[in-house]
């Protein structure tokens, strides 16, 4: 009798469906004196067995920041800031990066559930909002801002992209090969310290079918890290240091151009 | 060279600002001023931040005024306890200074109060000075005796109480007048970040009439002790002073002051008072400059929630 053979055992498949994979060029970022900014790469990969079209996003989020912005205003004659409007929530740095321009990925309500895109940061003012009864409707937040909101949050939004700390780019995604793409994150001199969550999504047919997330870490390190820590942990000593280095230096000054 | 700057957050050139600590040190040789009013526009225009400048721009200040005032103190030209009385009177400025500020940087009105403070001091003592210096200079062209000076005292200077004596500026006055104006140039050293000379020079000669010998040294003097104060409450109250900075501005900055010293010697007294009067009206003028310009953009970034 011939036993057939049995069947060599199958390959089993991570998951079943399109996956999307992603690495850093460089995932920690070291802000030294030399320090000028930074690119950092980000590559990755679409595994789909089935090859339909892809779209990848890919969101940079920086540490939270609260802004304050004020509002110039005429008085007398002169121009002045108005009071400040806190905002809370916002990121100090915000990158979306896209391979197609992001509301032809995917809808509104889709997008504004991932929090994908600049128009969709769950931004507000919290000391601006009070909660009342309108037309019977309890508990509902009234914002001091009321319909210059709006103007508000962009003014917010238009501020930072000139800073650089947020960017949109329709195009940052690119396809380099079939299922392997590239992005560029370019972090300016003034980005924040800290964490910066870097989420990969990929989208087919407008809905996110595989997630990975990555973590840049942007901290002071060497001369810089140890003066940052002590002009905060210390902040009377570092001052008598400060004033004691200008006194001997002043000092020193008049001592040598005395002895010419 | 580019440099990261750890307490600012931004990068600048390195050597640029040695330059400029030089330049504007050799200027606060030439007039004995601590040439804040020059740096801290300076510093703002190149980005850094305005808290970082002001407390950074005060430890500068106390540098290239140490570098000159000890020169000054050989010649017998400083009024110690005049001097003294003073920076009593700068350090409760300081003090509340400091706290001011804090207050107008949460109001998101510290631009618009240090803009006005150029504007309004830098204006009124340039152009006082420039007027009154030009003049004699006129005056000396035409072969005119010079302007008498009125050298009668104000009575209310001695009028009153808690007299005091001052040998050194041969002056026997009542020290409110001093405390007061200590006060109130400790203020403006904190939200201006100057050291205050170009007020306490022309008060000290105009107001307490002390002897021209002794003005620019005792106000040096007291600039050193209000400053040094200041820069240790803005590191303590509002960690803002950025040493690295401070320091490349003062390597050129005294310096700078040292050459300065040497070079007034060649030039007449009003001709440097007149150039001086010139720079403070401009440098005045210019910072005032925005209150008027209508805004590129109408929103404006206050600092971040630091």
């Amino acid at each position: 009798m011939v036993t057939p053979a049995l069947p060599p055992p199958a390959i089993v498949a991570p998951e079943p469906g399109p996956t999307v994979s992603a690495a850093l060029t460089d995932a920690n970022v070291r802000v030294t004196s030399a320090f000028s900014g930074a690119q950092i790469v980000l590559y990755g990969a679409v595994f789909d067995p089935e090859t339909r079209p892809s779209d990848v996003v890919v969101i940079v989020r920086g540490p939270d920041q609260p802004i304050r912005i004020a509002r110039k205003v005429r008085v007398a004659g002169l121009w002045v800031n108005s009071r400040p409007v806190v905002f809370e929530g916002a990121p100090g740095f915000y990158m979306a990066a896209s391979s197609r321009p992001l509301t032809e990925i995917a809808s509104f309500s889709t997008l504004r559930r991932l929090g994908a895109g600049i128009d969709h940061l769950p931004m507000n003012a919290p000391e601006e909002e009070r909660i009342e009864t309108r037309y019977g409707v309890r508990d509902v937040v009234v914002s001091r801002l009321g319909g210059d909101y709006l103007e508000w949050r962009r003014a917010v939004i238009r501020l930072k992209e000139k800073a650089s700390l947020y960017a949109t780019d329709h195009e940052g995604v690119r396809f380099v090969d079939r299922g392997l793409f590239r992005a560029e994150i370019d972090l300016p001199t003034s980005a924040p310290i800290g964490e910066y969550q870097t989420e990969i999504i990929l989208f087919q047919d407008g809905e996110p079918v595989s997630r990975r997330a990555r973590t840049i870490t942007v901290e002071k390190a060497g001369l810089e890290r140890w003066l940052f820590l002590f002009a905060n942990e210390q902040p009377w000593l570092y001052g008598i240091v400060s004033v004691l280095i200008a006194l001997t230096s002043g000092w020193l000054a008049s001592v040598v151009f005395r002895r010419r | 060279m580019d440099i990261y700057l750890p307490i600012a957050e931004v990068s600048v050139n390195a050597g640029i600002l040695v330059l400029l600590g030089a330049v504007v040190g050799f200027i606060s040789g030439l007039f004995g001023i601590g040439g804040g009013f020059l740096m801290t526009p300076i510093l703002l225009w190149m980005g850094i931040p305005p808290v970082v400048a002001v407390a950074s721009e005060a430890n500068h200040v106390a540098a290239s005024s140490a570098s000159s005032v000890i020169s000054y103190s050989r010649k017998r030209q400083v009024d110690f306890r005049m001097g003294g009385v003073l920076a009593a009177g700068g350090a409760v400025g300081a003090l509340l200074g400091v706290e001011v500020f804090r207050w107008l940087r949460l109001m998101g009105q510290a631009d618009l109060v240090v803009s006005l403070s150029y504007l309004i001091f830098l204006g009124l003592i340039g152009g006082l000075m420039l007027v009154e210096s030009v003049g004699s200079v006129l005056r000396q062209r035409r072969g005119q005796p010079p302007a008498k000076r009125r050298d009668r005292r104000p009575v209310w200077l001695y009028g009153l109480p808690f007299k005091v004596r001052f040998p050194r500026s041969r002056l026997y006055i009542s020290v409110i007048p001093p405390v007061i104006l200590g006060i109130f140039v400790g203020i403006l050293s904190a939200i201006m970040g100057v050291g205050g000379g170009f007020i306490l020079v022309p008060a000290m000669v105009y107001i307490l009439r002390m002897p021209a010998g002794v003005v620019v040294g005792t106000s040096l003097f007291q600039i050193i002790i209000t400053t040094s104060l200041a820069s240790i409450l803005q590191a303590g109250r509002n960690q803002s002073v950025d040493i690295v900075l401070a320091t490349l501005l003062l390597l050129g900055g005294v310096l700078g002051a040292q050459f300065g010293a040497r070079a007034s010697s060649r030039f007449r007294a009003e001709e440097l008072r007149a150039l001086l009067g010139l720079i403070v009206l401009i440098m005045g003028l210019q910072m005032g400059l925005v209150l008027f310009i209508t805004p590129e953009d109408p929103f404006i970034l206050v600092g971040s929630g630091k």
